[in-house]
């Protein structure tokens, strides 16, 4: 499915979260698809179950998956599309936390903003070549 | 009943005039996954005898489930699992009369627990113990102290001498374990790789003294590599404590505790340095960095 990083300063949590959504919204996952046990994504991603529990229950409260009772966990069949006030806010933390990062290598915002591109199409390219 | 799997308040071990353990305290919650890291000589196995009630402590206790570990060691060892780093057995007993023998022992023994895991391992019941690969050894060790149908379980340098793989099958038979009945983990290593994505808390134990005791989240989010091509740099400027700081010709290497954005930011706008790169850090560079080159050991 995708990789925790260990050098992540993101929690683990919060990579499984991201990991999950990211691939519903590149089409690896598509709705009503099943989505791995929290008991068998744990062992994959060696990771403890409460976390992948942690993240599996902020995706289901947020509606973008479902627990059929005693079947397991799938996407859901309209999956919840984060909010467009949300997804801004999201995109504004990242970018500011990027922004900083870039600042303080002493990079321009040229060379910022080429990175940023090379490095969204490469997870877009990556997703498509494994689909 | 209480939440806590293990409790060790102000845990004290001497040796004559050495303090082996120093005034130690810390919590597991049930169903929680604490790595103790140290290097060797730092006190785990000193700590690890008074988890399981082989030693007392010169001072302060062990709690297991509420109880003292000292004075009910016989019925609380029957929810306690323990894998370490010297498991052994007589080699001419088979895997099977292993399994026998500890069967007596145990109240809440799942002997098809013990099969279904040997057989996925690949090791006959008829198997000699002593003709076992290391490896195998630490899987029947492992499967032998699962079968007890554990709350907690105890590993003590498991994957000493272990490869890659063996690494990996025995931390998914934890995570499994983990995922099916909610135990709670104990682990001690100075070997991060494979633990350091699931332990949920992490100490550092250095000379005896617990110098670290954390969310594993909040550790990786606050520790930083920072590079920088000019030197000296100043980054108290910003707030930002250097917990160790090298230099050289053109440059310098800071390991900050305490990072976020906007104090390096600050730092950065004070003293006019950009810095050539920010890393993040796995827990296993965290604790090289914490517990060091100068030892945690004696």
């Amino acid at each position: 499915m995708f990789a925790i990083n260990p050098a992540d300063p993101a929690p683990i949590w919060r990579q499984i979260e991201e990991g999950v959504r990211r691939l519903i919204a590149l089409g690896a996952l598509s709705p009503g698809a099943a989505v791995p046990s929290m008991r068998d994504l744990a062992r994959d991603l060696r990771v403890n179950p409460n976390t992948v529990a942690r993240a599996y229950t902020r995706l289901i409260e947020g509606g973008v998956l479902t627990v059929k009772r005693g079947e397991g966990t799938y996407v859901a069949d309209t999956p919840v599309q984060p909010k467009k006030s949300e997804r801004h806010e999201v995109l504004r933390d990242g970018a500011n936390r990027y922004a900083s990062t870039a600042i303080a290598v002493g990079a321009d915002l040229d060379d910022a903003v080429d990175e940023l591109q090379t490095a969204f199409e490469r997870i877009v390219r990556e997703h498509r070549r494994r689909a | 009943m209480t939440d806590r799997a293990i409790q060790i308040d102000n845990l004290t071990v001497r040796y004559g005039r050495n303090t082996a353990v120093d005034n130690v305290s810390l919590n597991v919650e049930r169903g929680a996954v604490y790595a103790l890291l140290g290097r060797n000589g730092a006190g785990k196995s000193s700590l690890i005898r008074c988890l399981l009630g082989q030693q007392k402590a010169d001072a302060g206790g062990v709690r297991l489930f509420g109880d003292d570990v000292w004075q009910r060691r016989a019925a609380l060892m029957q929810r306690v699992g323990v894998v370490s780093e010297d498991s052994d057995a007589p080699p001419e007993m088979s895997v099977g009369a292993l399994a026998r023998f500890c069967r007596c022992l145990y109240a809440r023994w799942d002997q098809a627990a013990f099969e279904t895991r040997m057989q996925h391992f690949g090791i006959g019941l008829d198997d000699r113990f002593g003709t076992l690969s290391k490896g195998q050894k630490k899987q029947v060790s492992l499967a032998l102290a699962l079968a007890m149908s554990p709350d907690l379980i105890v590993l003590d340098d498991p994957t000493l001498g272990l490869d890659v793989v063996a690494r990996k099958a025995l931390f998914e038979e934890v995570i499994g374990e983990l995922a099916d009945r909610g135990i709670s983990v104990f682990v001690t290593t100075h070997d991060l790789s494979g633990i350091e994505t699931f332990a949920d808390r992490v100490g550092i134990l250095q000379r005896g003294q617990l110098v670290l005791d954390e969310d594993a989240d909040a550790l990786r989010s606050r520790f930083r590599r920072i590079r920088f091509t000019a030197q000296p740099v100043a980054l108290e400027t910003g707030g930002l404590a250097a917990t160790r700081m090298r230099s050289w010709g053109g440059g310098a290497e800071a390991i900050v505790s305490n990072y976020d954005d906007i104090a390096f930011e600050r730092f950065r706008a004070a003293s006019g340095v950009s810095a050539a790169e920010i890393e993040p850090m796995t827990l296993e560079e965290i604790f090289v960095a914490v517990a060091g080159e100068n030892g945690g050991g004696r």
